[in-house]
């Protein structure tokens, strides 16, 4: 079994994916430049952890737009099973086949188990795509599903390809772009690890944040952008139930962006208490923000705006 | 690792090359050693990695290396601390274009000590030799023989609970306490009926938060003995809701005893004794002894009288490590899997760490869930950075403060809403700290 099944054959130089991740708006720090650059030459799957809202399935989103290739998405759960993750017969199809007479079963010529009944599922596809680029197969939470399908999932990776008892073995002629997600619920199994390159999204720094806001949230004035990260960054530091990932932060940015008339003005206590729902997504979270917490937010936002 | 082509190559670049293989291989060790969990083929995908980004730019090399070299995110402050030495020392050799020294050579000069948490500095500076620990452990041990200060916990605001002197070898002595200290809480006995209940129903590890949908194989064959052996219901695993077991360390040194309500205390003990199934009580400071018996009583007085009896000593110096190591060597029963471990202490150990880290880890391990009482951390300052508390923490499910029934019932209402897996302790405390 080789660990590494082949490079994904693409022309990409740093600068290269550089541009590509400003084109599309992502704010990449040099470590997850040269983590996917890695990842892209050497073939390799790329496992991405970090914090919910961290930017680990936009990553693969982005890929696929600045690459201009089809995204295969395959979102994981607990049950998950290799009928809905390879492929399936089209049974209904192929009773209809065989009680018109067209095929048999045992037929060899005229068999119902060929690729005209086959139902394709998302890792079927992506080894199967015939575009001009490998597309993107972006496993999202991967660490919902069972351990049984890690286990095929490893089999996958390894080759790329899959067994069809019926029909023979299906080779990906270009292998895709693996990304997959884990938010840590339980720990992945070694030999999976192994096969992967490891990129843990950091929690964003001030700057980055900021910078994030400006480019998804353009409609929102740079001052108040500061601010709102400002206010964000003093939240976290509060022992939250659930931190506010970047997600939230966007979704705050976005709320305010919709809700003021002037631009310009610093927040206020009232649109920040009307708000805060965005950002805190449980009950003690948002009891916890009381008088003197919202003054802290108020202040750190102001601050912000000041050296933004 | 087999080096192509060496023979056609000129000398100055097999040299160079030989020099980057032997360090990674180095640097994948030193992980290794401290503890990481470094794939196996890790070493040849560190020497792809680093064809492709190149040798001569320090960040891109520590991202590469951190993509092959680390697979969890609790390796990274390994991996953080032991790359400076790393990336000096491929450097300057690829400078001097030469390495004469072996591998387990390279190893010892990462320096790594051992797989103990980082440094709290991180910086370009090798770690220490093993003869600066040496003598780093020889001034710890030489400290512990004299009297010791209480480390400050709640360093702003500087609570007055954490400055008096202790002696770690001080004298117990006899329990006793002024009557009138005694009392009887209808506060407590609500709050204690909220932690019978929130601990009886605790999920166990076989547990999921979403319980168990498989199916009882043996119920359902049972089951159809009364029907003629025709399967009428297919009954699923299901989850009953037990007693409480539970073993209670209670700190007893004089810092803990200067600090929470020993009338709190002896009620809530009593109360554990009473209303839990099984309970084990030990008392620790400087020695351990279980004290179980003497709370089998009616009344907080009772039980007084019944220390007293026993002749129960209590206000020595607070080593929890040597307490657990006896609580495992002499009463090895005393926890299981569906025991709850409760810890009540301050954390202010004077014994070794290391050996309160392996307790830690014992009992985590053996036990159901560790819930660590503490009453510093009542303060709004408080955090938990004393050595003692900072070892602890991570084989702790929950630290909760402990200082009368209103702790109590927030314990309970945490471990009623989270369960032990969840965001539980003193940080989550919903009654408005800040």
């Amino acid at each position: 079994m080789s660990d590494s099944p082949g490079t994904t054959g693409l022309e990409v130089d740093e600068a290269g994916l550089r541009t590509l991740f400003d084109e599309q708006d992502y704010v990449a720090e040099d470590d997850i430049v040269t983590t996917v650059l890695l990842s892209l030459r050497l073939g390799k799957p790329l496992l991405v952890e970090g914090e919910p809202g961290s930017g680990k399935t936009e990553l693969g989103k982005v890929l696929a737009d600045g690459l201009d290739t089809e995204l295969v998405r395959l979102q994981c759960y607990e049950g998950l099973s290799a009928e809905n993750t390879l492929y399936e017969w089209n049974y209904t199809k192929q009773l209809l086949a065989v009680q018109a007479g067209d095929r048999g079963v045992a037929d060899e010529d005229a068999s119902v188990f060929d690729e005209d009944y086959l139902l394709e599922r998302p890792l079927l596809r992506a080894l199967t795509h015939d575009g001009p680029r490998p597309p993107v197969l972006l496993i999202d939470e991967v660490d919902r599903a069972d351990e049984e399908f890690e286990a095929l999932l490893l089999e996958v990776l390894s080759d790329f390809q899959v067994s069809i008892p019926e029909l023979g073995t299906v080779a990906a002629s270009q292998p895709p772009i693996v990304v997959i997600t884990s938010n840590r619920t339980r720990g992945l199994s070694d030999a999976l690890k192994r096969r992967c390159l490891f990129l843990h999204i950091e929690p964003p720094s001030m700057a980055k944040e900021r910078a994030i806001v400006r480019e998804k949230v353009p409609e929102l004035d740079g001052a108040v952008a500061a601010a709102v990260t400002g206010a964000v960054q003093r939240l976290r530091e509060e022992p939250l139930l659930k931190q506010p990932g970047v997600a939230e932060t966007l979704d705050w940015a976005r709320a305010i962006a919709a809700l003021r008339h002037d631009g310009e003005d610093a927040l206020t206590e009232t649109e920040v208490r009307n708000t805060l729902g965005c950002l805190l997504k449980e009950v003690e979270d948002v009891q916890r923000v009381d008088d003197a917490l919202l003054s802290e937010l108020l202040d750190s936002a102001e601050r912000a705006r000041a050296q933004g | 690792m087999h080096v192509e082509g060496e023979d056609g190559d000129p000398p100055d670049f097999v040299e160079a090359r030989e020099h980057v293989l032997e360090t990674i291989l180095s640097f994948e060790r030193a992980l290794r050693t401290a503890g990481a969990s470094v794939p196996a083929t890790a070493g040849i995908d560190a020497a792809r990695a680093l064809v492709e980004v190149g040798f001569d730019d320090r960040e891109r090399v520590r991202a590469a290396l951190r993509a092959v070299l680390i697979s969890q995110e609790a390796d990274i402050v390994a991996f953080e601390r032991l790359f400076p030495p790393f990336w000096r020392r491929f450097a300057e050799g690829l400078d001097a274009q030469g390495s004469t020294d072996n591998v387990q050579d390279a190893v010892d000069r990462f320096g790594i000590p051992s797989a103990s948490p980082p440094e709290p500095e991180e910086g370009d500076e090798p770690q220490l030799t093993e003869d600066e620990e040496a003598d780093g452990a020889e001034v710890a041990a030489t400290d512990r023989t004299v009297t010791f200060s209480a480390e400050t916990e709640a360093t702003p605001g500087g609570e007055d609970e954490t400055t008096a002197i202790y002696s770690p070898s001080g004298r117990s002595e006899r329990v006793s306490m002024g009557r009138a200290m005694l009392r009887e809480s209808g506060d407590l006995e609500a709050a204690m009926r909220s932690l019978t209940a929130a601990l009886a129903s605790l999920q166990g590890r076989r547990w999921g938060r979403e319980g168990d949908e498989r199916v009882d194989v043996r119920r359902a064959l049972r089951g159809s003995f009364g029907t003629g052996g025709t399967v009428v219901s297919v009954p699923t695993h299901a989850k009953k809701r037990s007693a409480v077991s539970a073993t209670l360390l209670v700190d007893v040194s004089q810092s803990v005893l200067d600090t929470i309500d020993r009338g709190f205390l002896i009620d809530f003990l009593r109360r554990a004794v009473e209303e839990w199934r099984t309970v084990r009580v030990f008392f620790f400071d400087t020695a351990v002894r279980e004290v179980t018996d003497a709370f089998r009583t009616r009344t907080p007085l009772e039980a007084l009288d019944a220390l007293e009896a026993a002749e129960a000593a209590w206000g020595g110096g607070t080593q929890i490590g040597q307490a657990i190591e006896t609580v495992k060597r002499e009463h090895p029963d005393a926890v299981d899997r569906n025991t709850t471990a409760v810890v009540i202490s301050d954390g202010l150990e004077v014994g070794e760490i290391e050996l309160l880290e392996r307790g830690m880890s014992w009992l985590s391990a053996q036990s159901a869930a560790v819930l660590w009482c503490n009453p510093l951390a009542a303060s709004p300052e408080y955090e938990p950075t004393c050595r003692g508390m900072a070892a602890a923490m991570p084989y702790v499910n929950g630290l909760f403060a402990f200082t009368g029934p209103d702790d109590v019932a927030e314990m309970a209402r945490q471990l009623t809403q989270r369960g032990t897996a969840g965001p539980i302790g003193y940080e989550h405390d919903g009654r408005g700290r800040a």
